[in-house]
């Protein structure tokens, strides 16, 4: 099942911009290996669950996944064939802003060469061009 | 014990995002020195020293200005946005005798054999906060695993640190685990209805009716 927020203060959010890069969560911090978005827009919560999906699968239970990104941002559209005005559509599904930089999926316990592997995959699942990251050397 | 890497700076007086980032074009990358009560001093550093430093996983520099040479201690890097390039360098002047709290890479060495038992190999902590004298830090702290069974755990307190390291983390604090293979079962379908959130709404006021 797709993720979504348990509780929320308003139903529906304004559409808003993907502006800058991401000052934060741009950096590898659970695992061992990470994809990284190297564009901005809305990650779809069917999208993020596609991704783990695909990971489970490869990792199958010999590495630990880590999702970080969560779709607090709910997407309204308004029906088929339907004029305009009448306020605005329902929520149709919910999305993760995703700015560029951001890492999306962590691996760990596997090794590098699978790692490459099992994000090469996610990565094909995601809607932006994506890069896979290793820790940032401890300094 | 890491290697000091000597770090050849020259002082800097432009300032500013604009010349910082026109610094970085010209392959120098901006930085500044301080610690230790002494002046603040910003300086610019080519990008090939700072790499050799990086590469090295080198922890204290010489660091080499105005005709002198101190030791600091590479304190913060700022990276882009992707991790890429580094932007700008804070190294903070040590003395030899001084002991500094750092943060040292966790290295896993061996084969758990609880993975072969059905177990993921989980690793919480993978930099550890240790006080050392500046001259002794550690390159990384080496954690065998060879017999690490299916739910058995190494804790801070277990850990073999060389001496004069003393680990400045929760000693209970799991630094490896093998932990049982959490089956995750594939939730049903939510009922139409159901698939929306809670909204928060606000509680009446004492005293207010609900129209």
């Amino acid at each position: 099942m797709a993720m979504m927020p348990k509780r929320v203060k308003y139903r529906k959010s304004q559409r808003g911009k993907v502006r800058g890069n991401a000052q934060r969560g741009n950096a590898v911090a659970m695992g061992e290996f990470g994809l990284q978005a190297l564009e901005g827009g809305w990650l779809s919560a069917e999208a993020i669950e596609a991704g783990r999906i695909t990971a489970s699968n490869f990792i199958r239970g010999e590495g630990r996944l880590y999702i970080r990104v969560f779709p607090h941002k709910s997407v309204t559209a308004i029906p088929l064939e339907t004029r305009m005005g009448k306020g605005k559509g329902e929520p149709e599904y919910w999305a993760a802003v995703v700015k560029p930089g951001t890492i999306l999926y962590e691996v760990a316990g596997i090794p590098e060469s699978a790692a490459r592997e099992c994000l090469a995959r996610v990565a094909y699942k995601m809607p932006f061009k994506c890069r896979f990251v290793t820790r940032r050397p401890n300094v | 014990m890491v290697e000091t890497v000597p770090l050849p700076t020259r002082p800097r007086d432009q300032f500013g995002s604009k010349n910082a980032r026109r610094l970085r074009q010209q392959g120098l990358i901006p930085g500044v020195i301080y610690g230790h009560k002494e002046e603040v001093v910003a300086v610019v550093m080519s990008r090939e020293d700072l790499d050799r430093v990086i590469r090295k996983a080198a922890h204290i520099v010489d660091v080499e200005y105005n005709g002198k040479t101190e030791k600091a201690r590479v304190r913060e890097l700022q990276w882009d946005h992707l991790g890429k390039e580094v932007l700008h360098v804070d190294l903070m002047r040590v003395s030899k005798d001084e002991r500094i709290v750092i943060g040292i890479p966790v290295v896993l060495r061996g084969h758990a054999p609880g993975t072969s038992e059905g177990g993921v190999l989980d690793q919480p902590i993978h930099v550890l906060n240790v006080e050392c004298p500046v001259l002794e830090i550690p390159e990384f702290i080496r954690v065998n695993i060879d017999h690490l069974g299916l739910g058995q755990a190494i804790h801070v307190k277990e850990l073999t640190l060389p001496p004069g390291v003393v680990a400045k983390a929760d000693p209970d604090a799991v630094v490896v685990h093998v932990k049982a293979h959490r089956v995750v079962e594939e939730a049903a379908a939510p009922a139409e209805g159901a698939a929306e959130p809670e909204v928060i709404k606000k509680a009446p006021k004492a005293g207010e009716e609900e129209e």
